[in-house]
Order: structure tokens, then sequence, then C-alpha cells
């Protein structure tokens, strides 16, 4: 049997690939209805849908540098939303990314600091520095999440929540008072040039970052789906009770969801600074970072949870993100207007979730009664 | 038929009631239950049999999937138990539904409208001095006993005025003392004219408080009678009742070396209160030891014990001549132990998972299914596996990667079972392995377990079906809180035996 007609006969005789492709063609049709209704929004408030949406996709997905733009605003998003997907397998509701990403500036931005100081660091060797003590300090943050749902039963909604605000304030504080550049005290010091990330394409914002995110999302495809981990963090996830009855530690599940998730978070800081023109650092107010780790719940909820669907949910995200600047530029169409048309696109795609609900539910339904009418007749005759 | 008072109309009717429930378990298969004023009906049942769903759907709390039901001869619907309740039909369940940090005065009046709170203390304590359940009114009901709070729920309904008064089990958890209370409490409420449900599974307490009894099994009425003519004997022999089943040939057994030997062990419920309290026994290998006794005497946490999933206290368990107590599942199973829980779908299988996915679950680690140390799954032979489970077992499936959760019960059970016996164990721990099936799956998985036991594994069975013990067990234990109350063979024991055991009434 050969390889591509392996693939063929599984594409036609797997459940799993034809509900793929299902899922995506109603996306597809979520994401026109949801353009759709974003149009009469801004009809209605004076806009002309035509042109604000010519210059939000044209801009972002059909020039080079819009394209680049867009896959670099892709990219943290994708990271942080593997942290939550991650979260959300092994049935948790992880939303700690935001706070994760800082921590991973952070370690970026540490690097920048050890440079000042032994210049062997302005080199590849800086820039892998740089990503492990991101990635470490993610995941560190997310360790006292995961140990205290662990070891104490905290809700982790309870725990990121607050730690997102911890690590805000911690960055914030070491960016102005301790980290900061002296030439540009609203940065931080800068990633020296010889240990940023590669650009991808010279005089774009695209830079190996990207490459990394895509990475880490084949990464967790495989490692979920491939890997014994991944199984039993499943396992975990679906059902807690029979993880145990398997002889699967339900909390080791829990642990290697919330590391992995933070390794993915400090990730996606860490390549904001070190691979992003033109700062380089973290600005103040942490006004590059902010509401990176948050998008990434649209794009997990986009995709489905599903790495592979997340990615061009990311680039999604990232087209309109990318494109809101064209579109107020050119078009007049405040940023704010981005958010409600992106808002409505994504309760568009719940709505084929909700629409599966109910039907299944009156399926079941229909089933009960059919056996309930057997049922009361084999009662009479009997 | 058995009507006490003829001529009095009953107050409340049930007509053809039908339950099944989401997941499709079937629990009342069309149930007629009359209840007249003034009287204290038993209603007497195995685990399983109905009762509490039936009364669940008279108070309000779950709707009939078919049937209806009469109040005072006019047909009622119920949107809510509060509906109900304002209708005279009050419910105290098995579980005390009272918020712990109120007091007892703040739980009784909880939900009224202030206008009926007027001289609603006078009233309360008027209660108590005349059912005699008294409840200290003013101290939080988390500080109070189990009895006191049950007398705290009761008093919530009594003062909400029911005419019918459900009571689910409601001595389980009592002293004699309290049970002796609620008692000359239920002839009070009966003198007053009220109606008292007294489910229970525990014969002795149905002949002693009961005007009237009503036996179910397996979702129906079997029976019904007055407590004058009723005996334990008669009793016992309708509620386990004897099934239409095939028998299952059984050729005599050839026991070989001892597979499993647990000493005086001792270990814990969830609450922390002793579950199994000092149980013995050993299984050879090629025979069947069948565990019968109501569900909730310890089966449960024994099992757990068994198969490495709750904590040992006291005592000792020997599997292949090994200590293995306090080892977790996942070396057991390596050691040879296969174990078909007592809840398939949320303990056995992952209903979200496909059929490949649970065909591996609890084998994932071994090596035929990992393709390196890296823990890659080898998916190729693990769908090899699911295959041979589907053709071996007849399962029939809508394919390899559906969820399992589209297979009919029969069909999980028999890709559980198979997955189970793949394992090749040498002993094999089955709770519970017929619950809910159809007639067809209940002889298939009967059959396997007795083909089993020919072809030399060792078989732990457990059930609260009596008939299924007696078919099977080469030597049979009724369990009763949490001890062995007799360790006995089948010939030497009939099923009404077996029943008065099971409800704690002879004593080996």
């Amino acid at each position: 049997m050969t390889a591509g007609n392996s693939l063929l006969e599984r594409l036609r005789r797997d459940p799993r690939m034809h509900e793929a492709v299902l899922r995506f063609g109603e996306s597809i049709i979520a994401l026109v209805i949801g353009l759709t209704i974003g149009a009469v929004i801004l009809w209605v408030s004076g806009y002309s849908p035509g042109e604000a949406y010519y210059y939000l996709f044209q801009s972002s997905l059909l020039d080079t540098y819009g394209l680049t733009s867009t896959l670099s605003f892709a990219t943290p998003v994708l990271l942080t939303g593997l942290t939550f997907a991650i979260g959300a397998r092994a049935g948790l509701f992880n939303i700690g990314a935001e706070g994760q990403l800082y921590m991973g500036a952070l370690g970026a931005t540490l690097l920048a600091w050890l440079a000042m100081h032994v210049p062997l660091l302005d080199s590849p060797l800086g820039t892998l520095v740089g990503l492990l003590l991101g990635a470490a300090l993610g995941a560190g943050l997310a360790l006292i999440a995961a140990m205290l749902r662990v070891y104490r039963g905290v809700h982790e909604v309870v725990s990121t929540i607050m730690l997102n605000w911890i690590a805000y304030w911690l960055v914030y504080y070491l960016q102005s008072q301790k980290l900061y550049w002296p030439k540009d005290p609203t940065k931080s010091i800068p990633v020296p040039p010889g240990a940023r990330l590669p650009l991808l394409l010279p005089g774009t914002e695209l830079s190996a970052s990207f490459l990394i995110a895509i990475g880490f999302t084949v990464f967790t495809y495989y490692l979920l789906w491939h890997m014994v981990h991944g199984y039993e963090l499943r396992a975990s996830g679906l059902s807690p009770r029979a993880a145990r009855y398997a002889g699967i530690d339900p909390n080791r599940s829990i642990m290697l969801a919330f590391v992995l998730g933070g390794v993915a978070a400090g990730l996606a800081g860490a390549g904001e600074v070190m691979g992003r023109p033109p700062h380089y650092a973290i600005t103040s107010g942490l006004s590059n970072l902010v509401n990176m780790g948050f998008d990434g719940i649209t794009v997990a909820l986009i995709g489905a949870n599903h790495p592979l669907g997340m990615i061009p949910a990311a680039i999604f995200i990232g087209a309109l993100n990318a494109g809101s600047r064209a579109m107020q530029a050119f078009a007049g169409v405040p940023l704010e207007m981005v958010r409600i048309v992106e808002g409505v696109i994504i309760i568009a795609l719940a709505v084929p979730g909700i629409l599966h609900m109910i039907e299944e539910y009156l399926r079941r339904k229909r089933e009960l009664r059919e056996i309930a009418a057997k049922e009361a007749e084999a009662s009479q005759a009997g | 038929m058995a009507a006490p008072e003829t001529g009095r109309e009953p107050v409340v009717s049930m007509r053809d009631i039908v339950k099944i429930y989401p997941d499709g378990t079937v629990a009342l298969r069309g149930v007629n239950l009359d209840i007249y004023p003034g009287e204290v009906l038993g209603l007497l049942g195995e685990n399983g049999a109905g009762k509490t769903t039936l009364m669940k759907i008279l108070a309000g709390f779950l709707k009939p999937t078919s049937g209806y039901i009469l109040l005072r001869g006019r047909r009622v619907v119920w949107h809510s138990a509060a509906e109900a309740l304002r209708h005279g039909i009050g419910m105290v369940h098995q579980h005390l539904s009272l918020v712990p940090v109120f007091t007892a005065y703040e739980n009784i009046i909880l939900g009224l409208p202030s206008r009926m709170l007027a001289g609603a203390r006078q009233r309360i304590e008027k209660l108590m001095e005349e059912t005699g359940l008294e409840v200290p009114l003013d101290e939080v009901v988390e500080l109070l006993s189990f009895g006191e709070q049950q007398r705290v729920e009761i008093l919530r309904m009594l003062f909400r005025n029911v005419d019918v008064l459900i009571l689910d089990e409601p001595t389980t958890n009592l002293t004699p003392n309290e049970t002796e209370t609620l008692f000359n409490a239920i002839r009070k409420l009966k003198q007053q004219g009220k109606s008292i449900v007294f489910i229970t599974h525990k014969l002795r307490e149905v002949l002693e408080i009961t005007d009237r009894i009503v036996v179910m099994r397996r979702g129906r009425v079997v029976g019904e009678l007055p407590r004058a003519m009723a005996d334990p004997r008669l009793l016992a022999r309708m509620m386990v009742g004897r099934e239409v089943l095939m028998r299952v040939e059984k050729p005599p057994a050839k026991p070989g070396e001892v597979v499993l030997r647990v000493e005086n062990l001792w270990v814990k419920r969830d609450i922390g209160t002793w579950g199994v309290r000092g149980v013995s026994f050993e299984i050879r290998a090629g025979e069947i030891f069948g565990i019968a006794g109501v569900e909730g005497n310890g089966q449960a946490e024994l099992v757990e014990a068994i198969t490495g999933l709750r904590r040992v206290e006291r005592g000792k368990i020997y599997f292949l001549g090994r200590d293995v107590t306090n080892l977790g599942p996942a070396e057991l199973y390596r050691m040879g132990m296969a174990h078909v829980p007592e809840d398939r779908r949320s303990t056995g299988l992952i209903m979200d998972m496909n059929v490949v996915e649970n065909s591996i679950l609890g084998l994932h680690r071994w090596e035929r299914f990992l393709r390196n140390k890296w823990g890659m799954l080898n998916w190729a032979a693990a769908e090899e596996h699911a295959k041979e489970l589907v053709k071996k077992y007849e399962i029939a499936a809508p394919g390899l990667y559906s969820p399992v959760k589209y297979l009919s019960g029969g069909n999980q059970q028999k890709l559980l079972l198979g997955r189970e016996i793949s394992k090749n164990p040498k002993l094999i721990v089955a709770a519970q392995p017929t619950r809910g099936l159809d007639v067809a799956a209940t002889e298939y998985v009967r059959r396997m377990l007795v083909a089993l036991r020919n072809q030399g594994h060792a078989v732990l069975l457990v059930s609260s079906d009596t008939d299924e013990v007696m078919q099977l067990s080469d030597r049979i234990a009724v369990m009763y809180r949490g001890r062995f109350v007799v360790v006995t063979r089948p010939e030497e024991v009939t099923e009404e035996k077996l029943g008065l055991y099971m409800g704690g009434i002879e004593q080996a």
C-alpha cells in the first residue's frame, strides 16, 4: 500500500476527516456571516463597508508587507492560543497566557541586560538563552497555578487571573525602574542586534519567531494525538475518573498542560521582544504586549482547540489586527470598529456548535420517546 | 387488588409511568401505583429497581418519559418540585437538602413568602410536640446529627402541610433510637390522615411500619400486598425474583492455585466512615467467586481497594502470591489483573474518545502500542487491536473512529469486557457487569464470564442481582454492612435465604 493511496483511503473512511472538513466548511460560512453582519454595523454607523473591508484585506493579505505583518501578528496569538487549547484538552480553563507572556518578555529582556555585561551573548547563543529564559519564566508562572490547583485545589481561573496581575505589575516595575534603557526610559534595554531573531524578509516585521510558533503548534499536535503523554492528557481532560482507572495520574496531566502552556506563552513573549521591530524591548506600560494572551483564547475558540485548526484562526486574527491600521488610516474607521467585527465573527463561529447541541438533544429526545412507547406497549401486553 | 380501605379514593394515582434517562437507561417500564390517605405505603425493591425514580417523578424532581399522575382524580403535570410541594407532595431525599450554615428554624421557613410566617415559630413548636420530632430550632444545621437534620427536613415538609410525605431510605444513617422516634412520628402522621411513602430495601422495617407493601423489580411493580399477608420469606422471594433468562451452562469447576488472597481488609468510604470492615477471602484459578448484597454495603469500596483505586487502611491483598496492598492500577494490570468497573460510562470507557482510543485505555503504555521509548503511540497496532476486538466480540459500532458514546450500552460493555480480556488476565474483577443491559447482551456477558472461568481465569463477580450471582458463581459471599455475613455455595443455599442474608435478617 502506497502512502498516497492510504491517505486517500483514510479521507474516505475516517469519520474524523469528514468531521474536520465539515468543521472547516462551517467556519468559512460563519466567517462570511460574521463579515456580513459586521458590514451592516459599519454601514449603520455611517462608514462604507466596501471601502473598510477593501483596506482591511488589501493591506493585510494582498500585499507582501501586509501579509508579513499579518503573520507577525498571528505569531504570538497562535502560541498563547496553544496555552489555552492544551489546558482545555486537559480539562482546564487556563487563562494565564497573558501573564506568562509578560514573563516570557521579561526573560528576553533579562538576556538583553545580561548581554550588556557579557558581550558573548550578542550572538545566536544569546538568542537561545533569551528564548530559554522566556520559556522558563513563562512555565514558572504557570507552575504556580498548577501547584495551587493540584495541591491546594485552587481553581485555575482564580489563580491565573491573579497571577496575570502579579506578572503585569512585576514586569511593569522592572521595565520602568530596573531594566529601562537609559537612552529612552520608555522602553527596556533592547536586545542587541546579534541576539535578535532574524527577520525572514528584510524590511518587514516577520521574524523567525513565526517559525517557532508553527513548529510548536505542530509539536503540540503531535504530542496530543501521537504520543502517550498527550493521550493521557486528553483522557484526564475528558474523564478524570476513567483516567485514574486506566492507571493515569490526572494531576500529572494537569502539570504537563500548565507547564507546556507556560512554555508556549513564554516563547510568545520572548519572541515579541527578540523578533519584533522596531523596539526589540518591552515598551512603557507593556503596551506592545497587552492583550496578546487574551487574543489567544479567541484563536483557540475559533480553532476549536485543535492546534492545526488554530493556524488559520491565528492568521485570521492577525489579519484583522494588521488590516485595522489601514482601515483606520484610509477608510477612517476607528480601531474599536474592528473589535466589534471581530466579536460578531466569533459569535457567528459559535453558532454551528450550538446548532449541533440542539440537533443532538432533539435526536436523543426522539429516541427516548420511541423506546418509551415500546416499553409501555410491552408492559401493557405483559 | 389489595386496596386497604375500599370505598376511599386514592389521593394520588400514577399511571403507566415510563422513565428513560437521557443516557438510555430504562428505569421504569410502565408502572401503576395508588396511594391512599392515611396509609403508610412501603415501597420495596433492590437497588436499581426504580423506587426512587418513581417517587422523584411523583414529587416533581423528574419528568416521566411517558405516563401521567392523578392528584385526587385530576390529571397534573409538575414543572418543578416546588409545584408538587405546593400541591401537597413532599419528598425527603436520602441525601438531605438543607443549607448547612442556616439554623434549623431558617431552614424550615426557607423560601416561604413573609405572609405565611406569622406565628411560624409557634406552629413549628406545636408540630414538634405533636409528632415528637424535636430539634433545637436555633442551632446551625451543620452542627446537628444526621437524625436531627432529617427531622428538620421532615418538619420543613409538614410545615408546608403536605398530604403525601415520601421518605427515601430514611433509616440508612439513623441510630436505633432515632429510628424509633421516626417511626412514632410516622404513626402519628398517619392518624392525622397523611399518606407516607416509605422507600426501603430493609425487610424488617417494611414489616414493622407499613400498612401495605408494593414490591418493585427492574422497573416494574411485581407485587402488592397488605402487611398482614406479608412475611420476610415471601418478600425476599418477590424482591429477588427469577429471571426469564436462559440458564448458562456451567461444567463443574476445576479450581487451581490461589490467585487472590484478601486478609482482614479495612477500607474507608469517601466520607471517611468504614466501608469494608474486615473482609477475608481467597479466589482460585478457574472459579467464579460471587459477592451478593444490596448496594452500598461496601462492595464498591472492596472492588476499588482490590483494583488499586482506593487506599487500604488495614489488612493485606496478595495477588499471585505477591503483596500488592496499595499498589496502583497500572502495575496491577501488568501483573495480570483486569477490571470491568461498575460504571462503564464514566469509569471504564471515555465516551468522547473513539473505539480505537478506548480499546487501549489502561494498556496504552504497553510495549505493543508504543513505537519507542519516547512514548510515540503505534496507532497502527492500536487500530489492529480494536479491529480484533470488534470482530471477536461482535461489537456493532458505526466505525472504529466514532466516539463510543454512539454505541449501545451492550456494545459498550462488550468493548470494555473485550479490552479487559485482551490483557490476558489471571484475575477479572467484574462489578455489576450486566447492569442496564438488554436480555441478549446480559446473556452474552454471563456466558463470557463462565467461558473465562472454564479457561482457567479467576473471576471476582460483584452483583446486586442475586439471580446472576446464583447462576454464575462457584462460591458466594453475601456482604452486609462491610462484612461477609456468609460464604457458601450456590447448591447449599436458596435465593430466598440469600435475600434474607442481604436484608440483614439472617445471621450465619
